[in-house]
């Protein structure tokens, strides 16, 4: 019993007498494996890199930015907030809106922007410093200072394939002189107010010294935000006391916010997404594995079971349980590691591809990718473990049996008929062909449970993985379909001041004419955009708030509850703001918003207001009130956002360029531009999951193929006593099919099922936590629960198909002879 | 009606061949009751199989009713199964999940035949299962099981029925009710062969061919005289 050899060999034989199944689980548990080992350290390689950048460009600890519309004198600022404990460094910048033209001759390319002016003294910028790749130009050096020099921020150049010396315009119709392509670690991901993820195609950053960008914006001298880097012990909080103390003594009814490195959307969104991330590998390898441990039980009890004479004989001949179990153990464990090991490998592999990805997807500076052990690992142990354990149990009841009844043969052997009485009781229509599959199915409830789990499984996965996308583009064409409802055509130009709606400069831009003389525009309203907060209870929700004259409007949201006007200035905010909030129409709630103190200064102030209106809108930062609300501001009569209705036959190009010409103008975007941005990431999600989705179709079909060859293996009598009795091999077929399609239907509604489960809590919880400026429709569309159909039924359907010809070549008369 | 030519069936294993018949010719004539006798390894149920067209000859034609076997093509001989031979197993080879009654259908269903669970039911009646017809395999004894697997072979009327073993699993009495069963089949016109290596059961044969390492050594009626079966003892 001793003898090694022997067990090995022994073992080998019942590898190779079953090898399609041993190949079918060992692929799917390297598939498991490779996710874990490839993908396993993606948290730990995003984190790090995320560390490494923000320490090596002096990402800043602190931000003061003051309210829109306001700006400092830079030397009054500096000696106000001069040697607050705590403050290792700062740097004053001038942060403006603008339009950037990088058209080239082609296509024009006229998207929205910002200068951001930065110390260049002695080297700087110091805080949030500029880096430049090689062969990427030059950053900014001291002697531009004044000059009408750019860098251009990385993602906006790459997206548009840029590179220094290329034209870049801004507002104004300036030309500046791009010298190079770099990065900030305040913009390693480019987020637009609305939250929406992947906004480089349409915001462009241009940083310029700090007196070119005051120059640009005819504010010489002033700025209107501040970077702090703390030392390393400060105390964040005391620090921001601190400043605020400063302000609040220099400057009182200056209006600003200062939020932490942490506070910002890039930074949690880097953070946060690895974590999440890499739940999901974790989840979706884990899932992989759980399908193989499946497929292995399944095996291991037809080993066993075909061995049970032997087990038997084994037990009459006096042999240990624990060697009895030895072989299928053995057999089991050595899938589990032939899997493991491929997976292991592959996994070296797929960690390696990933890696392009991640350089791809997020570009940074500096990436460090280390060799994960700790995947390796996990990888390992589960992949080894879960087909072992699989594996214990089927073998375990086998060597508990008794010895006689391990050893009895034939007919002798009681083999139940499971749950098939009660389907005696049904109706079933069609012949005893029929009826047989069904029966088969519920003779053996636990195994063919096991099966519908496994399939339901695959199922989920994809269900879960199709259906984001589902939800995503149900969400996305909520927003657009509320967005596009009137006015399609329309722009949306943002000034960079607050101007008197009859300020030439404004309407100006109403008689703005084309090449041939006529009016670019048959529709315009002078409205208003401001930054603010909703806050009740406990919870504070950033907002962008539009204000229109609702009965004059070119466009006005659709409230879905409510209204848009009332006696006094109300708010219609999203359904997503009013459930975060926990609010209905009716209630009243908190409004941050800035209020002018003077001609550059303004304050955040807080005002109480009712909830007139819900609109349709998932985004949720969306909010809008009757242009009556303006003398909460102090802004009546004022106007820093236009609508204009392009006339017929005048191209989106054309408006834009008209607009760079027009000093104030910062941004123009046809309204459309959303739903091009939503297509672009809609595409670039679709390539991804396209790479999930083969997956989960190799692993369904693995599972099926596993299922079906073990139910040929275990009914071969049967099948070819059928053969004997001149029954086709065709209708046998079809039984098998049936058979599979009765699995196949069990696992797609519950895996659907399970699948519409996880996908609401994943946007449910994980969207709340990831990504709560979107209120999510969560849906599973038709063609998704098709394609689970098609998965779950159709292809575990046609599996059998594979058996044909170990059918067609069965030698029958051995097969008939008592086979154990 | 059965008739075989020449019959030889080789097969080779690894490096060795081993003959499983040698230059079989034999003629049985409608509604005899033949028992083809021989120890383990004689070649008896190779020589079932072939003439049940389950395993094809390496030399020789088998002719039953007029018609070459060994030479059909697949198809036709899963067609001469469902309609000329019905097999009895020694181990029944009942499928497990349908009662007796869907074991007997079941063939019915395949012979499209319209009527099929009433004609399962008479059929089980008639050997005795009328009482049974629920119950699934396991809850059947082994004698039981067997004229289940008997009620199969009869229910589609086919001409021919072949039994290997019939009474291999069966206690004395049991075996002695099944080779009855077998018996009155031939005085109704069928022609039964039945395979054993139990010199006992040979007695109750109109004729006994007896196989030997692949050769037919003797053919003919029992040495002893036909017996009735309440005279069999082993």
């Amino acid at each position: 019993m001793t003898n090694m050899t022997l067990w090995l060999r022994w073992s080998w034989r019942d590898l190779r007498a079953r090898w399609l199944q041993v190949v079918a689980i060992s692929i799917i548990i390297a598939l498991g494996s490779a996710m874990f080992a490839g993908l396993g350290g993606v948290e730990d390689w995003r984190i790090r890199a995320n560390d490494l950048n923000y320490a090596r460009l002096n990402m800043y600890d602190l931000r003061m930015a003051l309210s829109d519309g306001s700006y400092l004198d830079r030397d009054e600022l500096a000696s106000a907030l001069a040697d607050i404990p705590g403050v290792a460094r700062s740097e004053a910048r001038l942060v403006t809106p603008t339009l950037v033209d990088a058209s080239d001759g082609g296509e024009a390319l006229v998207v929205r922007g910002e200068i951001v002016g930065v110390d260049v003294s002695d080297g700087g910028p110091h805080v949030s410093s500029l880096y430049v790749r090689e062969g990427a130009g030059r950053t900014l050096a001291e002697g531009d200072s004044g000059q009408p020099v750019a860098m251009v921020e990385y993602h906006f150049a790459d997206y548009y394939d840029l590179a220094p010396g290329d034209p870049i315009r801004i507002s104004g119709d300036v030309a500046l002189d791009y010298v190079g392509t770099g990065f900030s670690p305040e913009y390693f991901m480019i987020i637009p107010e609305t939250g929406m993820f992947f906004g480089e195609s349409s915001f462009a950053v241009i940083f310029v010294p700090l007196e070119t960008a005051q120059q640009l914006a005819g504010r010489e001298g002033l700025v209107n935000d501040v970077a702090f880097i703390l030392d390393e012990d400060a105390d964040s909080a005391s620090v921001q006391a601190a400043i605020e103390a400063r302000m609040e003594g220099a400057f009182p009814s200056t209006g600003y916010a200062i939020n932490a490195r942490e506070d910002t959307q890039v930074y949690t969104t880097l953070y946060k997404d690895a974590e999440s991330d890499q739940w999901m590998f974790n989840a979706l390898a884990t899932l992989f594995l759980f399908g193989a441990a499946m497929g292995a039980f399944n095996l291991a009890g037809r080993m066993v079971e075909a061995q049970r004479r032997e087990i038997g004989i084994g037990m009459a001949l006096g042999v240990p349980r624990r060697w009895l179990a030895f072989r299928p153990l053995l057999v089991g464990l050595q899938i589990a590691v032939l899997g493991t090991a491929l997976g292991l490998l592959a996994g070296l592999g797929v960690g390696k591809l990933f890696q392009g990805v991640l350089e791809d997807m997020m570009p940074l500076p500096y990436w460090e990718f280390s060799f994960q052990f700790g995947g390796f690992l996990r990888a390992a142990v589960f992949g080894i473990l879960l087909p072992v354990v699989a594996t214990l149990i089927p073998v375990w009841r086998a060597v508990r049996v008794a010895p006689v009844d391990a050893i009895t043969t034939g007919y002798l052997v009681a083999k139940g008929g499971g749950l098939a009485r009660f389907v005696q009781r049904l109706p079933l229509p069609g012949k005893s062909f029929v009826h047989m599959p069904v029966k088969n199915v519920l003779r053996s409830p636990w195994r063919s449970g096991l099966t519908v789990l496994a399939i339901a499984i695959a199922v989920l996965i994809m269900t879960t993985v199709v259906g984001a996308l589902d939800t995503f583009l149900a969400t996305m064409q909520q927003a657009e379909d509320a967005t596009l409802n009137r006015a399609a055509d329309r722009f949306l130009v943002n000034l960079d001041f607050f101007y008197a709606a009859n300020y030439s400069g404004v309407t100006g831009i109403e008689s703005l004419a084309g090449a041939d003389g006529e009016p670019l525009f048959t529709g315009f309203e002078t409205a208003m955009i401001v930054g603010g907060w909703l806050i009740h209870g406990d919870e504070k929700i950033e907002i962008a708030l539009e204000l229109h004259d609702m009965d004059a409007a070119l466009w006005t949201p659709t409230a879905t509850e409510g209204a848009l006007t009332a006696d006094e200035p109300g708010l219609v905010i999203s359904d997503k703001a009013a459930r975060d909030l926990g609010v209905g129409v009716g209630d009243r709630i908190t409004l941050e918003h800035p209020h002018r103190e003077g001609l550059l200064s303004f304050r955040l102030v807080q005002t109480e207001v009712p909830v007139i209106g819900i609109h349709d809108n998932p985004l949720r930062a969306y909010t809008y009130m009757d242009m009556n609300g303006a003398a909460l501001m102090g802004l009546e009569g004022q106007t820093n956002y236009l609508i204009l209705n392009p006339a017929p036959g005048v191209e989106p190009d054309e408006v834009r360029l008209a607009l760079l010409t027009q000093p104030g103008v910062t941004s123009s975007q046809a309204v459309t531009e959303f739903s091009d941005a939503v297509d672009e990431l809609l595409e670039m999600m679709t390539e991804i999951l396209a790479v999930a989705q083969g997956m989960v179709v190799v692993m369904a079909f693995l599972i099926a193929f596993n299922t079906t060859s073990i139910s040929v293996d275990e009914r071969v009598r049967e099948i070819a006593t059928m053969f004997a009795f001149g029954l086709r091999i065709r209708t046998v077929m079809r039984m098998q099919m049936l058979e599979n399609l009765v699995i196949g239907v069990l696992g797609t509604i519950v895996g659907v099922a399970l699948g519409w489960i996880v996908l609401n809590d994943l946007f449910v919880t994980v969207g709340e936590n990831e990504i709560p400026d979107i209120g999510f429709v969560v849906t599973m569309s038709a063609e998704t629960i098709l394609l689970a159909a098609l998965l779950g039924v159709v292809l575990v359907g046609l599996t059998p198909l594979v058996s044909i010809r170990r059918m067609r070549n069965m030698d029958i008369p051995s097969t008939l002879r008592v086979m154990e | 009606m059965i008739r075989l030519e020449h019959v030889a069936k080789r097969y080779k294993m690894g490096e060795v061949v081993v003959t499983a018949l040698d230059d079989v010719s034999l003629e049985v004539d409608k509604g005899e009751f033949l028992v083809v006798l021989g120890p383990s390894g004689s070649g008896k149920t190779t020589l079932l199989n072939i003439i049940g067209a389950l395993d094809e000859p390496t030399s020789g034609e088998v002719h039953i009713n007029g018609g070459t076997v060994s030479l059909n093509s697949t198809g036709d001989r899963f067609r001469f199964r469902r309609e000329t031979v019905s097999f009895i197993f020694q181990t029944f080879n009942l499928f497990p999940s349908l009662t007796a009654l869907e074991n007997v259908q079941f063939v019915l269903d395949m012979a499209n035949t319209s009527d099929s669970t009433e004609r399962a039911r008479d059929v089980l009646a008639s050997v005795g299962l009328g009482e049974r017809v629920n119950h699934f395999p396991h809850e059947l004894s082994g004698g039981e099981q067997q004229r289940v697997a008997i009620a199969r072979a009869l229910a589609t009327g086919n001409p021919i029925l072949l039994a290997d073993e019939p009474t291999g699993e069966l206690d004395f009495k049991t075996g002695i009710q099944i080779l009855d069963l077998l018996a009155h089949q031939a005085g109704d016109g069928k022609t039964v062969l039945v395979v054993t290596h139990n010199r006992e059961i040979s007695r109750i044969a109109d004729r006994v061919v007896e196989l030997s390492s692949g050769h037919i050594i003797s053919d003919g009626p029992p040495r002893t005289g036909k017996a009735a079966i309440a005279d069999l003892q082993w």
